[in-house]
């Protein structure tokens, strides 16, 4: 009799737990055959282990691959709202393919959780729609912490800043602005324009020279580091800093010579010495056996913590619900503090992150380190570099 | 005057690794008759092997060109027997159909195994720069033209002075003829295929160096390759460096002395396709 009490109380006890589980189907939209995706995805995994291991709440994630593109992104999240019948989506990485979906996802109307798509044009398409939650600082924000590392670059001695910009929507948008506030800031300014992949700069090096640049900047993607690196020394261009900003940097790029000194700007890298930043190499470092410097990482396992949180505050699935305790979140994340607040230019109203999360690297011995601002700077800048 | 020469150079020197690519696809158009637009992805397969041999077992690049040439002369060899050899006598149109699939199917092959990520190699010669006068260069860039000119030379006195070349000569200029004087047309058709490969093979070896492996480094080489070989006139190998040169200068031009040009290079090589196409029917009667 007191054995048969034991198993009912028990089984009233998993009973109880059961109902007091939240359970939630997230659906992930991601490029995972990149590195960036891939590091996005596992830090959504890491993330949403933590929640389920707390108890109360329960994520089922639900993966597809967003192929990096419009023509694979569309049909799959179709799929995820139609098939799947997820009311909460984790994804756009890319700006281009986030600003295809914009349309899909007002016409499904899931609880958007994004996690880059920088683009000012992004924030334009999703203007209407109430369910988004952006989580990446804006390109304004990009530009606002990269113009705030020339000063510094400026008030150091540098006076003239070539640009080599990819010819793409990437480069290109928005270049004449950028040139303008360089301007303003009293640079000196030469911009040209390069086709992507295209490994040849010579030419364009070449004409740089007798402009004599302090600093290359170059925005382009990651295919273009290494020619960039290897054809400024070719033509003996000799800039103080060649500052790069592409999405992300080649595999292998920190192992190779030509990288170093070589700057650039990243929102997190694991050096990162905050408490949450810590705990989160840590438990990356368990889970997936080596530490990552993509800054998608701790930006999905961000995402997935303040969901979690929503999701148990709010004590039901309904997306609704979960979306207005996500919007009071306020929590300690390996960049600083997350809340949601209005976009600065008021189109969007769930804004997570801004300027301030970014940080200034360089390539010093095989591995990127923070080296602006002061705060945040585990080593000196080397400024002037040697190329 | 200085910027001149240096422009001359940048362009002659950046035809070393144009040629290389272009050669192999006139090879295989030449001979075998066939428009491989999966030469560039021969290519990449050279560029990841380097980049393989180079992580894995710390084999330098330029180490590994003799096994990537194996490697790449295989790998043409078996698409010859599997997939060419079968539509040697069917219409143009579907092998052209059949080569581009091939090229999609490789490019996502490789998309599965590594990734869509860019990865370098790293050696201590990719920055290293020869200076004279008043211009410099790469040795990356220079060693790409030496081999180029020295595989491509080694290819000339093949076809001009060996038995086994004139024979592939005599099946360029007729497929049935060769035959009926006991050439074996289709091993003379897989020689060519294996070492049209084999060419993009070292190539792309080549661009692991100078620029980096990803499943679509050799697209754009592809392209340039199509654009020299149509200016050499299809087929023709020893109109090929001529060619590369004259598109190579032609680049080197418009993206120094044109405001912006950089942006430019890559309609040059089809204002060149489009040029020498319409130059030739406006030659021919």
């Amino acid at each position: 009799m007191r054995k048969v009490l034991v198993v009912l109380l028990a089984v009233l006890g998993l009973a109880g737990l059961a109902l007091a589980q939240t359970t939630v189907r997230v659906g992930v939209l991601l490029p995972i055959s990149t590195v960036a995706g891939k590091a996005a995805l596992n830090g959504v995994q890491l993330g949403v282990d933590e929640v389920n291991a707390g108890g109360k709440v329960k994520i089922e994630l639900v993966v597809v691959d967003d192929g990096n593109t419009p023509a694979t992104a569309v049909p799959a999240l179709t799929k995820l709202m139609t098939v799947d019948r997820v009311d909460i989506v984790i994804g756009g990485l890319a700006s281009g393919v986030t600003f295809a979906l914009s349309g899909p996802v007002k016409q499904y109307n899931p609880l958007f959780l994004c996690i880059g798509a920088a683009s000012s044009v992004v924030e334009q398409a999703f203007s209407d729609y109430g369910r988004f939650f952006h989580y990446h600082p804006w390109d304004y924000h990009n530009v606002a912490a990269a113009l705030e590392f020339f000063k510094y670059l400026y008030d150091n001695g540098a006076r003239r800043v070539a640009i080599l910009y990819e010819d793409g929507p990437f480069g290109s948008a928005g270049i004449q602005t950028y040139r303008q506030q360089l301007q303003n800031q009293g640079y000196t300014v030469q911009a040209e324009p390069f086709k992507s992949g295209s490994g040849s700069f010579t030419a364009i090096l070449t004409r740089f020279k007798s402009f004599r640049p302090d600093i290359l900047y170059w925005i382009g993607y990651d295919v273009d580091a290494l020619p960039i690196a290897a054809q400024t020394r070719q033509v003996g261009l000799e800039p103080k800093l060649i500052y790069g900003a592409p999405p992300a940097w080649p595999l292998g790029f920190e192992k190779n010579s030509l990288s170093n000194d070589v700057a650039g700007m990243t929102a997190w890298l694991p050096s990162v010495a905050n408490t949450e930043s810590r705990r989160f190499v840590t438990q990356y470092r368990r889970k997936f056996g080596e530490v990552t410097d993509e800054y998608m990482a701790p930006m999905g396992y961000v995402i997935a913590q303040s969901l979690g949180k929503a999701v148990e505050a709010a004590n039901s699935a309904d997306k609704d619900r979960i979306a207005a305790e996500l919007a009071k979140v306020q929590m300690n994340t390996p960049f600083g503090p997350l809340s949601f607040k209005p976009s600065d230019t008021g189109r969007t109203r769930f804004q997570g992150f801004n300027q301030s999360i970014w940080l200034q690297f360089q390539y010093l011995e095989g591995s990127r380190r923070p080296v602006f601002p002061a705060s945040r700077a585990a080593r000196p800048l080397r400024f002037p570099g040697t190329y | 005057m200085d910027l001149l020469l240096q422009t001359l150079i940048n362009g002659i020197l950046a035809a070393g690794i144009y040629a290389l690519v272009a050669s192999g696809l006139a090879l295989a158009v030449g001979v075998v008759g066939i428009v491989n637009f999966a030469h560039g992805e021969f290519s990449m397969i050279g560029a990841f092997v380097s980049y393989l041999l180079f992580v894995g077992a710390g084999i330098d690049p330029i180490l590994s060109l003799g096994l990537a040439a194996i490697v790449l002369f295989l790998v043409g060899a078996i698409t010859y027997y599997g997939l060419i050899r079968p539509v040697l006598a069917a219409p143009e149109l579907n092998q052209m159909l059949l080569t581009f699939g091939l090229s999609v199917a490789l490019q996502n092959i490789a998309l599965l195994m590594f990734g869509a990520d860019t990865r370098v190699v790293s050696t201590s010669y990719q920055g290293a720069t020869i200076t004279l006068g008043g211009v410099s260069f790469g040795v990356p860039p220079f060693a790409a033209f030496v081999l180029s000119v020295g595989l491509l030379g080694a290819l000339y006195w093949f076809l001009g002075k060996t038995r086994l070349g004139f024979a592939v000569r005599a099946v360029a200029q007729n497929r049935l003829a060769p035959g009926l004087l006991g050439i074996e047309t289709q091993q003379i058709y897989l020689l060519a295929f294996g070492l049209s490969a084999a060419l993009a093979g070292i190539a792309g070896v080549m661009l692991s160096v100078m620029l980096y492996a990803s499943p679509t480094v050799g697209f754009a080489y592809t392209l340039k390759a199509f654009a020299i070989i149509v200016m050499a006139g299809l087929g023709n190998l020893r109109g090929v460096v001529p060619a590369a040169i004259v598109l190579a200068l032609a680049e080197a031009f418009v993206s120094t002395y044109v405001p912006g040009g950089g942006g430019w290079v890559e309609a040059v090589f089809f204002l060149v396709i489009f040029v020498a196409l319409t130059w030739r029917s406006w030659r021919l009667p």
